[in-house]
């Protein structure tokens, strides 16, 4: 069963494509859920609070 | 000063001047500035990490040679790691590019540095294009055929012939690593010799009484660093990015693989839409196909070529370097192997060599006519019967040698026992409706913004969004210029990117739009406290 999820979600990926199409713009589900995840990791480094150490002068 | 200090050997002096240009503490320091403190700056170790990967991964590829990840599960597997490796690399590079701008990164005579990485970016893209185009399968056959058209629109096509597969399988596994490694390491040796760029002024409300001289205000991004300071340990930050990017691109890999559509051939298209072929290779005889017409680098076609502006054509400038005699390379040449065991076939061939231009032209005309309504029987064509003198017979045996596989090496070959120049077979392939239906039915049509497509559902090259869009807008959308005034635009904003430091409004909109401030929150924190 665990080999056939892997199966089903690999040949998700290399099946028939899923695009989003509006007017002229056209992007692929893959390449705008890869642009939507750059912009949520860069605000997330900016927001979340990076771990403190000891300081010295 | 001792003997030691002034060395007399060439190998001593080329020491002293290495001590003195890299310094080990400046290299590999145990400690960074305290405004080193967020997320933003582990994009840049994030995006050498996964070079590492994609390095990793590609040598073990080279090792193995070209066809390996096509025919064996664990070839095809570490081809997957090389996929998202590359993915990640241009994931955590776009970022780091924005982390950089929004700090302001070159200032402080940094601007080398910024010019650099933005120009590692470029090279990377370079390097990704290539290798696409060495894949050997349907996605690398589609990228060639639409790219040529830029690179010959720009005058380079016959020096970096993207139809040539052996030439790009050495550009991307050599040369342009090479140079994007050498590049990425002249990068990293700057931003260590300079520094991390210190925060803009803080602005802070009223005259302030008093200074931390740990925190300055106003620190100089021009002079050394000497406020407070933290722990950072460099190589085990590496360290444990190059264990992440493994893990990530592991799993990624095991779960997704990567994409390998087999690619088109000409037997393939011979079989599956035998008319589509017989209509392009009577195309090719006449001279009326896309190839025959081209223009530089293939024909010497009156006003062919595109032009940037007015009449200003680099393809033309460039001249024909890639002649190629659609009729003889296409089907006359071809047709010259059968025919030797082929007693009416070498008729044929020396009845249309010795006929008149005129009478030729009479020929395909009508046979190209008459295959508007061709049907086939036993595989043979059987159109109306007409004056094609010897068309009919000659493209009855060119579509047999095409079925057989007979067409695919007789393109292929070139006197030479190796072969790695698919141009020829690539160009009458792109000269028939067959590629570009199998292309429309994976989205990689230039007005589907195909360029950023990848076939199947996984991601492809995003970073050529910008690229691609210029394809979709007017004029561009219906200009026969359109590659060659792209690759004009793409050029000069390719080149606006590594000279953001030098450009008055740009290099201004970091400290308007303020997102530095929250990248440097604790340090801003600290200056209002000792302010205050």
């Amino acid at each position: 069963m665990k080999n056939a999820g892997i199966v089903a979600v690999a040949s998700l990926l290399g099946g028939k494509p899923h695009y989003i199409h509006v007017g002229w713009f056209q992007i692929s589900v893959a390449n705008l859920v890869v642009i939507v995840l750059m912009i949520v990791v860069f605000v997330l480094a900016i927001v979340l609070p990076f771990p403190r150490e000891r300081e010295k002068r | 000063m001792s003997a030691h200090d002034k060395p007399s050997t060439w190998t001593g002096r080329l020491r002293r001047s290495a001590l003195r240009a890299l310094p080990p503490d400046r290299l590999l320091p145990e400690n960074q500035p305290a405004y080193v403190s967020s997320w933003v700056y582990v994009f840049g170790v994030l995006t050498i990490a996964s070079l590492v990967v994609v390095v990793g991964s590609g040598i073990v590829l080279v090792v193995f040679g070209p066809t390996w990840w096509h025919v064996s599960g664990i070839g095809h597997f570490v081809n997957s790691l090389h996929l998202w490796s590359a993915e990640a690399f241009f994931f955590f590079m776009a970022i780091h590019l924005w982390g950089k701008y929004f700090m302001a990164a070159w200032r402080g005579r940094r601007a080398l540095t910024w010019m650099i990485g933005a120009t590692c970016f470029l090279a990377a893209i370079a390097t990704a294009f290539t290798g696409y185009l060495s894949q050997q399968n349907f996605d690398s056959q589609w990228i060639a055929t639409q790219a040529k058209d830029g690179l010959n629109a720009s005058g380079i096509g016959s020096v970096f012939n993207v139809l040539n597969s052996g030439q790009m399988l050495v550009w991307h596994v050599l040369l342009l690593p090479l140079v994007l490694i050498l590049l990425v390491v002249v990068h990293i040796l700057l931003v260590r010799l300079r520094g991390v760029v210190p925060p803009l002024p803080a602005q802070t409300k009223g005259v302030p009484e008093e200074e931390n001289p740990g925190y300055p205000r106003n620190p100089d991004p021009a002079v050394e660093w000497k406020g407070a300071k933290r722990r950072y340990d460099l190589i085990k930050e590496l360290v444990a990015a190059v264990g992440v990017i493994m893990l990530v691109t592991v799993v990624l890999g095991a779960i997704f693989s990567s994409p390998d559509e087999r690619p088109a051939t000409i037997a393939r298209w011979a079989n599956a839409e035998p008319a589509d072929f017989l209509v392009t290779a009577v195309s090719e005889l006449d001279g009326t196909s896309g190839t025959a017409t081209y223009g530089p680098p293939y024909t010497r076609t009156a006003g062919a070529g595109q032009n940037v502006f007015d009449s200003f054509s680099p393809a033309r400038l460039a001249g024909v370097r890639i002649p190629t005699d659609s009729a003889q390379v296409f089907v006359l040449r071809p047709l010259s192997i059968p025919a030797k065991s082929d007693p009416t076939l070498t008729a044929a061939l020396a009845a249309y060599r010795s006929a008149s231009t005129s009478q030729r032209r009479l020929w395909t005309g009508n046979y190209g006519k008459a295959l508007a309504k061709v049907s086939f029987s036993a595989g043979a064509p059987v159109v109306a019967s007409g004056n094609y003198g010897p068309v009919a017979l000659m493209m009855r045996a060119l579509l047999g040698q095409a079925r057989s596989g007979g067409l695919d090496g007789a393109l292929l070959s070139g006197g030479r026992f190796y072969q790695t120049d698919y141009t020829k077979p690539l160009l009458l392939l792109s000269d028939g409706a067959y590629l570009e239906g199998l292309a429309q039915r994976q989205n990689l049509l230039g007005d589907q913004w195909g360029m950023m497509n990848e076939t199947g559902n996984y991601p492809g090259q995003a970073w050529l969004w910008l690229y691609t869009f210029w394809y979709q807008v007017p004029p561009f959308k219906t200009s026969e210029n359109a590659d060659a005034q792209i690759w004009a635009i793409m050029a000069l904003l390719s080149l606006a990117l590594i000279c953001v430091p030098f450009l008055p409004v740009i290099r201004g909109l970091p400290r308007r739009l303020g997102v530095y401030r929250l990248i440097w929150r604790d340090y801003y924190r600290r200056v209002e406290r000792s302010g205050g």
